[in-house]
């Protein structure tokens, strides 16, 4: 009885690597599965084969033309469905664990319409700062929804907390204002837009993940995993933060840069997603969700989890998004809008009986 | 020692609290009482750093509370606020853990183990927090602030509690206070708001009782602790008296009907 007693902590650490390691595994099963199954077939012997003739292991049992299709349009497509879920995803649970609530989403808290606003201000307005340096067409647009997203993230939280308290239905009014607010200043812009811009926007819009390569993919994780590692670091403050700012302060955490770091690293994270995808919707409410139902509160885990969860989940996405009219393609935020709307009536029936 | 010096808080011009000065020893239980809007929160909120006064100042060991990081300031006093809502299901074990986040030397689990077994929640440990009572939400708590100031430390420490015991049950009480009093060998000052009269009449050194936003009456129990005293303060008649037994010392209130003619004249 005193050796389990004992062992608290260590048989939960073993529990949360335990955990991490079973999503890692379903992680890699999506991925060869993806990498796999499309619109062009590479059996997973080829697959396997491919991967390791990049490891310098001799194998000889695919043809260029699956080399080639694997690595140079599936492989960043699936690096960058991981990179944009996991962000989603945790960028998802840091949010809640700022808000201080579970129904909070960068979708539905207008942080990626914000996102999207400024990012279309780049597209018809930026053309001349594109002149002013090649650097800045590669980078400019995820910056815009950046500070978009940041803007936004920054005035919800404003207008919805009352000195550390948030209010969940004052926040979600909130989002629905800036939703409707950003809609609107996104058609006046197009509205002065010219038709260079107009074709642009249409291009972005429709974004999903059909347009990613490696340079895109390269941008992308420059931005994204800094920001992620900037919340990875920061599960004990946001477990100090669920009994509350004032209870965390009390026990030694710095509220005011915790909450600067967390605007910060998930407005990044979102706004770099909607200017590489578009917005997709939900990941950053149902993955934090299954993993704190499933595995428990304690944000070591659920930071991490979300991580891993939110990239299974958009690449297994990308899979039936890629396969199921195939060789049509649906657009990636049709399924996890699919997936997610459900789950979230569910959440709000719940609310009350899930009693956090 | 912890001071608040001329302290003086509004909210939009309207004095909350107007000029209070207050002492709090380290080895000594303070126990603040009043009326309801009397301010004992607000005074709580003051010294705890939740809110900043608008005049004077609180200093932690002689050093202004402004001048501490919040690292810093988690060593040198723990805070047990009301009310904590959970925004996410922790465990009781998690909540209590959550303690040692900036405790300056190791807490081993052992440690928690004791403060819980001696809170009588050991046993709560797995489960969720939410779906506790409020009397085991309150020794969750009250273990986490606890472990947070556990390990012994050379320099003077605070543990300030606003009504930590208003939802147990009387025997919990005891138990709850008589710890507390123990925490006075370990050089660290306890502050209690709390309204059972009686229970401050046999545990707390040293008393604060404040009225309409100032303090009223402060100093040593034996001192300011007595009928006439408790009177003004509530104006409602309450006596203090030895026990008959010699065990302790009794605060009663009369029954309403007893005094309802008494207090219509005085009006």
């Amino acid at each position: 009885m005193k050796t389990l007693q004992s062992d608290i902590r260590t048989s939960k650490l073993r529990y949360q690597n335990a955990v991490m390691l079973m999503l890692l595994l379903i992680l890699s099963v999506i991925v060869l599965l993806s990498a796999s199954f499309g619109a062009f077939h590479i059996p997973v012997a080829a697959v396997i084969g491919i991967f390791k003739s990049q490891l310098g292991i001799d194998s000889h049992v695919f043809t260029d033309a699956q080399a080639q299709v694997l690595l140079n349009i599936r492989m960043p497509r699936i690096l960058m469905a991981m990179l944009i879920g996991g962000g989603l995803g945790l960028a998802g649970a840091a949010l809640q664990g700022l808000f201080r609530n579970p129904l909070v989403e960068p979708g539905l808290i207008g942080v990626s319409a914000g996102g999207a606003f400024f990012a279309v201000l780049f597209i018809v307005f930026g053309s001349s700062l594109v002149v002013m340096s090649p650097l800045f067409s590669l980078i400019g647009l995820p910056l815009f929804a950046f500070l978009g997203g940041l803007l936004v993230t920054m005035c919800v939280y404003k207008i919805a907390s009352n000195s550390g308290k948030t209010d969940i239905s004052v926040l979600i009014l909130a989002g629905v204002a800036i939703n409707a607010l950003m809609g609107a200043l996104i058609g006046l812009v197009l509205f002065y837009a010219d038709d260079a811009a107009l074709r642009n926007f249409t291009f972005w819009s429709l974004g999903d993940l059909g347009g990613s390569n490696w340079s895109k993919l390269g941008i992308g994780s420059l931005l994204i995993i800094p920001a992620i590692g900037m919340i990875l670091k920061l599960y004990p403050e946001l477990n100090a933060m669920a009994l509350g700012e004032n209870e965390a302060y009390h026990i030694g955490v710095n509220i005011q840069k915790v909450k600067y770091t967390l605007f910060l690293s998930s407005a990044l994270i979102v706004g770099t997603a909607v200017s590489m995808s578009g917005t997709i919707g939900f990941v950053g409410l149902v993955v934090p969700h299954l993993i704190r139902l499933g595995f428990g509160a304690d944000h070591r885990l659920v930071l991490p989890g979300s991580f891993l969860l939110g990239a299974i989940l958009l690449s297994g996405a990308d899979l039936l998004a890629r396969n199921i009219v195939r060789p049509a393609e649906l657009p990636i935020g049709i399924i996890t809008a699919l997936l997610g709307a459900p789950f979230f009536i569910y959440l709000i029936l719940n609310f009350k009986k899930i009693n956090y | 020692m912890l001071q608040g010096i001329n302290i003086h808080f509004c909210i939009s011009d309207k004095p909350i609290i107007g000029e209070a000065s207050v002492k709090l020893f380290p080895g000594q239980f303070t126990a603040i009482i009043g009326p309801n809007g009397a301010g004992k929160s607000t005074l709580f909120k003051l010294l705890s750093g939740d809110l900043t006064c608008s005049r004077g100042n609180i200093l932690y060991n002689g050093r202004p509370i402004q001048k501490y990081r919040s690292k810093e300031l988690a060593q040198i006093r723990a805070v047990m606020p009301q009310h904590t809502v959970l925004s996410f299901p922790f465990s009781a074990w998690e909540v209590v853990e959550l303690g040692s986040l900036n405790a300056p030397r190791e807490i081993s689990q052992q440690d928690i183990q004791d403060v819980m077994e001696r809170l009588q929640i050991w046993h709560l440990r797995d489960r969720k927090y939410s779906l506790l009572s409020g009397g085991e939400k309150q020794r969750i708590q009250l273990a986490r602030v606890l472990i947070q100031i556990w390990k012994n430390q050379p320099f003077p420490r605070y543990l300030l509690l606003d009504e930590p015991i208003s939802s147990m049950d009387v025997s919990l009480q005891h138990l709850v206070l008589a710890m507390l009093n123990d925490l006075k060998d370990r050089n660290i000052g306890v502050l209690a708001v709390l309204h059972d009269l009686g229970l401050v009449a046999n545990y707390a050194d040293q008393v604060i009782m404040m009225k309409a936003g100032s303090i009223a009456f402060q100093g040593n129990l034996s001192e300011v602790y007595n009928s006439k005293n408790l009177e003004k303060l509530f104006g409602y008649p309450i006596q203090v008296k030895n026990h008959e037994s010699g065990m302790g010392v009794m605060v009663h209130s009369l029954p309403y009907h007893y005094i309802n003619h008494t207090i219509k004249q005085a009006q």
